[in-house]
């Protein structure tokens, strides 16, 4: 080994805490990269590989009602492998509670036969044809209690039926089990999904044909060609929509998932990354610095710059190596459980993990190679030791009075020690500043952990007690006149009722295309207050409508654009509506229409297909089932609630960037302090001559950090909020849009947990004061 | 036969903010295998006369010619092959690599020479070799001066630059080491340079040279050198 080598490892084994600080950074970084990044990966791979065992459908079509035989026809259109009729219809779930309000969509099956969408089943058996049966769908299952064996009860067209469980399956359509785009989160207590028989389908529906076509691409198929085809087909079946694989309502969340677990894999490990090149280049900056006579030495002894600026790298290199390691074995550890934890969320009955080690060796490689940069500019000074000069003794440096002792107002307020303390801060900027850079950038990853809490009851509170005020939604089978509202107010007792009338269209703007729904509601309306981007409220106007800003950024536009809404309802045409407004909506995403305008644009004169209202009565579910046009009924505080409930698992990810970013702090400042002690060695050491105490040296270390680390939050503040705005973007999907603001709170609780850390650093460093050989300090000149 | 020769060197340099005039022409030649000694007071330049003839140092003007080669203008490239091969440092304060032993110490050296010394022969000739697992830390002033001298040899340097090598160490281990550096000089035939203010050391020197405020008083050849065990302070 060569003895450079030697030294080397000496020196690390010589600054084991040192060392160690920075390959926990590393390992931070990495470990928390590759769990997430892999995480991804093992999600997008597993929900792939469901998607292909069950051969999840490329398209649905939504009709009134097709028969079996135009079905079979669609398979010759080009591009189109299979299509699969099936009646799907949502019925109410009879409970013993009148109170609860639990949904069920039916959905006709082949059973094991469905070439598409198959069902996975769980436990229990097949349909059998002919019987009162269903499967009933996992997460509905789990929540209710329902097992094979068990009866449920549900009312379609006023008929009550009482339908046996033959066994619990899962299936790819419903990955995530949401009842509708307004529910916004899975209830599967409330709303479940039960496979029948076709007979049993066409019996609760009275359809003959189908109501929903599946359908499935050969490999080489035009999408755009095959819709075009079918809505040519399908016209006088009363097409109502079709809907891609893409936008898909459980395909669409689980692939944001799985968007933003990579995006947040490719923003949060890089403040590590980036601090422990920070730390690496300051530390060997420092050590440099320290080293100039053993550096001076080597050169005499003929050494090259290359050769010493590589013993340096090599010190960063085996920290990126060591930490690239560790993460990858922490990461890859942790990716599994992750990958289990996130899933928890979806039903998926299989789960793949792949483990890439190249993709590892890739990623460790690449923490070693950064730190190797990292190293060689940390240790680029080298090159300006000259040997002759490193004997000497450094001049002293050119002393003069800092800005504040220019301002004698101020400077005469200070005690001694103050000034000695602030003198000493300013004496090395480049020091303090690495100090202040890590404290601020610990401080800014607290304050994104803090504020994220308050984040989410802002959007709860911005979009249930602000933006929308109704207590219940009620939709309608179908559109109905105005003076169905009247009817509704007869059977329950509301304080106040509004008509809507909500319908999906899909927005073209230029090759921009997304589908949205659009609430009609009445241009004076109690439930909705709409702010603009720049947060003043405005009131809908009578034509044109309003957007929510994510969809004028998803589409380009603005106000005063005109935007083409394409119809999926049979026998309507294309329309061009203009935007009136941008408005903020933190949940879902809807744009928002005078119901008036909207009806006779693009539905019906004075048509309505649902109503909200707000009502102190308790029996909002057992009198509205009596009611034939209502289909669903929704209550905001239920949605709340589980929305509540689901962001609670938040808590686990807070707890857990609280410590990843007091590592961060903890070993910023710990290196720091480790270093601003080496350097000092001698200084401290004449003042332990003089007679002061280790404790007095370290509250005077204490006091210079307490300065810096108040400076380092106020800096943090500005660098946190930047983080935050970035944040709130790589976190915000189509379905709830995160606009992280600091509250006081947050900006309190952050400085507390920073400090809490800094001190423990602190804290760790004690021993190094304690431990100062005064007179072997005084004595040598190498260390 | 003229091994080293410096011509009308000077340096100029800052410390702090202070302008300091180290060398103000020096002139001087030293014959191969000479036990020289550069002699003068603290702050009279010689250190800075080393460095420059060390190639670690460059003059503001003058030159060094060593084997026929200027040296003054040389590359940092061509200074380090200079440094690599053709000379070696004895420092007054050692500086031994702390984390390293003293047979390691040594072999720092000769990993990098093209023609190295065998380091257990130089350990032995230094007396060194029983300790040579030993780290600095656990050697005396004494013991850590002779390995940083078979440090300086191991590479089989033509010429040994001593920077004040007693300076630090008592008399008894003083002597000790000047006797060290004489066997250097004799048995293994190196040219010695010992840099000090220390006059009696001038006894055992072949050519002595005495400087004062940058400059050559003086420039003699010794006739009669004596043993470093006649010599006392």
């Amino acid at each position: 080994m060569k003895k450079t080598d030697k030294m080397l490892f000496r020196m690390i084994s010589n600054s084991k805490g040192q060392f160690a600080a920075v390959v926990t950074i590393i390992t931070a970084g990495i470990a928390v990269f590759i769990a997430l990044s892999m995480s991804a990966v093992n999600m997008d791979n597993t929900v792939k590989d469901y998607y292909s065992s069950c051969n999840f459908a490329d398209l649905y079509v939504i009709a009134e009602n097709v028969p079996a035989q135009k079905i079979k026809e669609l398979e010759a259109i080009s591009g189109i492998g299979l299509a699969e009729g099936r009646i799907v219809l949502e019925a109410p779930v009879i409970t013993e509670n009148p109170k609860e309000r639990v949904n069920v969509k039916l959905i006709s099956s082949k059973s094991e036969r469905d070439r598409i969408n198959k069902c996975f089943l769980l436990e229990g058996r097949w349909l059998e044809e002919g019987g009162k049966e269903a499967m009933a769908l996992g997460q509905f299952a789990d929540a209710r209690g329902i097992s094979p064996g068990s009866k449920i009860k549900v009312q379609a067209s006023g008929i009550n039926y009482s339908i046996d469980i033959t066994g619990v399956t899962a299936n790819p359509e419903f990955v995530y089990l949401m009842e509708s785009e307004q529910a916004l989160m899975t209830d599967p207590e409330r709303f479940g999904v039960l496979y029948i028989s076709e007979a049993l389908g066409r019996q609760m529906s009275g359809i003959n044909g189908a109501n929903e076509i599946l359908i499935k691409y050969t490999d080489a198929a035009d999408e755009d060609a095959i819709i075009k085809s079918l809505e040519k087909q399908l016209k006088s079946y009363g097409l109502k929509q079709i809907v891609k694989k893409e936008d898909q309502m459980s395909c669409a969340v689980v692939q944001d998932e799985v968007d933003q677990i990579n995006r947040m894999s490719s923003s949060v490990p890089f403040v590590f990354i980036f601090s422990a090149a920070l730390v690496l280049i300051m530390m060997l900056g420092r050590m440099v610095k320290r080293d100039r006579i053993k550096i001076g030495i080597l050169k005499a002894i003929g050494y090259r710059n290359r050769d010493i600026i590589s013993h340096y790298a090599k010190y960063a290199a085996a920290a990126g190596a060591a930490g690239g390691c560790l993460g990858a074995a922490v990461g890859i550890a942790s990716a599994g459980g992750m990958t289990r934890v996130f899933l928890e969320y979806f039903n998926i009955p299989m789960l793949r993990t792949e483990f890439s080690i190249s993709a590892v060796f890739a990623i460790v490689a690449g923490s070693c190679l950064f730190c190797i940069a990292a190293g060689a500019f940390g240790s680029r000074g080298v090159v300006k030791i000259s040997p002759a000069d490193s004997m000497k003794s450094e001049p002293p440096k050119t002393g003069k009075r800092i800005l504040l002792e220019k301002a004698p107002v101020i400077w005469r307020r200070f005690s001694f020690s103050q000034k000695l303390v602030v003198k000493n801060i300013f004496r090395n900027k480049k020091r303090a500043g690495f100090v202040l850079m890590g404290i601020s950038l610990t401080y800014a990853m607290m304050l994104f952990t803090t504020s994220m809490p308050g984040a989410i009851d802002d959007m709860m509170n911005t979009h249930y007690l602000e933006f929308q005020k109704m207590d219940y939604i009620v939709s309608f089978r179908a559109p109905v006149n105005q003076s169905a509202v009247s009817d509704i107010r007869h059977v329950i007792d509301v304080k106040h009722m509004e008509g809507k009338l909500e319908y999906p269209f899909e927005f073209e703007n230029g090759t921009r295309k997304q589908v949205v729904s659009i609430i009609g509601l009445p241009g004076n309306t109690e439930f909705y207050t709409f702010r603009s981007v720049s947060g003043d409220i405005i009131n809908l106007s009578k034509t044109g409508m309003f957007i929510p800003e994510t969809l004028a950024g998803n589409l380009n536009l603005g106000v005063g654009d005109t935007v083409k809404l394409n119809t999926f309802i049979p026998g309507k045409n294309s329309a061009h509506i203009e935007v009136k407004g941008i408005v903020k909506q933190t949940l879902g995403m809807n744009a928002f229409m005078d119901i008036g305008y909207m009806g006779e644009k693009l539905m019906e004169k004075n048509a309505v297909n649902g109503v909200y209202f707000n009502s102190g009565d308790d029996k909002i579910y057992e009198k509205l089932s009596g009611v034939p046009q209502v289909a669903s009924v929704m209550s905001i505080e239920e949605t709340r609630d589980s929305f509540v409930e689901y962001m609670s698992v938040m808590n686990a990810a807070i707890a857990f960037l609280i410590v990843f970013s007091g590592i961060l702090g903890f070993c910023i400042v710990y290196n720091a302090t480790s270093i601003i002690i080496g350097e000092r060695e001698m200084e401290f050491s004449a003042l332990r001559v003089l007679g002061l105490s280790g404790n007095e040296i370290f509250k005077m270390i204490l006091n210079e950090n307490n300065l810096l680390m108040a400076a380092g939050i106020a800096l943090g503040i500005p660098v946190g909020m930047s983080l935050l705005s970035s944040m709130s973007a790589a976190v915000s999907t189509d379905m709830y849009r995160f606009d992280m603001a600091a509250s006081p709170g947050a900006v309190a609780g952050a400085a507390l947990f920073t400090a809490v850390f800094v001190y423990f650093a602190q804290l760790a460093t004690y021993q190094k004061i304690r431990k100062l050989d005064l007179l072997a300090a005084l004595k040598n000149r190498m260390n | 036969m003229e091994i080293m020769r410096a011509e009308g060197l000077t340096k100029t340099y800052l410390m702090g903010e202070v302008e300091v005039n180290a060398l103000r022409g020096a002139s001087f030649s030293i014959e191969e295998g000479e036990f020289a000694v550069i002699l003068g007071p603290s702050g009279s330049g010689k250190s800075t006369l080393l460095n420059i003839m060390g190639g670690m140092d460059t003059p503001t003007s003058g030159r060094v010619i060593t084997e026929g080669e200027d040296i003054t203008g040389f590359s940092e490239k061509k200074l380090t092959g200079y440094r690599r091969s053709k000379v070696g440092f004895v420092f007054q304060f050692y500086n031994l690599m702390a984390n390293l032993t003293a047979e390691e110490n040594v072999e720092l050296a000769t990993e990098i020479s093209k023609d190295p010394m065998e380091i257990a022969e130089i350990l032995k000739a230094v007396g060194l070799y029983e300790r040579r697992g030993h780290f600095p830390s656990q050697l005396s002033g004494g013991e850590q001066q002779r390995v940083s001298i078979a440090r300086a040899i191991a590479k089989n340097p033509k010429v040994l630059l001593c920077d004040e090598p007693t300076g630090a160490l008592d008399f008894s281990t003083g002597i000790s080491i000047l006797e060290l550096l004489r066997k250097v000089n004799r048995e293994m035939g190196k040219t010695v340079v010992v840099i000090t203010h220390n006059a009696d050391i001038a006894l055992m020197a072949d050519r002595v040279i005495r400087m004062k405020s940058g400059q050559i008083i003086d420039n003699k050849t010794n006739e009669n050198p004596v043993s470093p065990d006649e010599i006392k302070w």
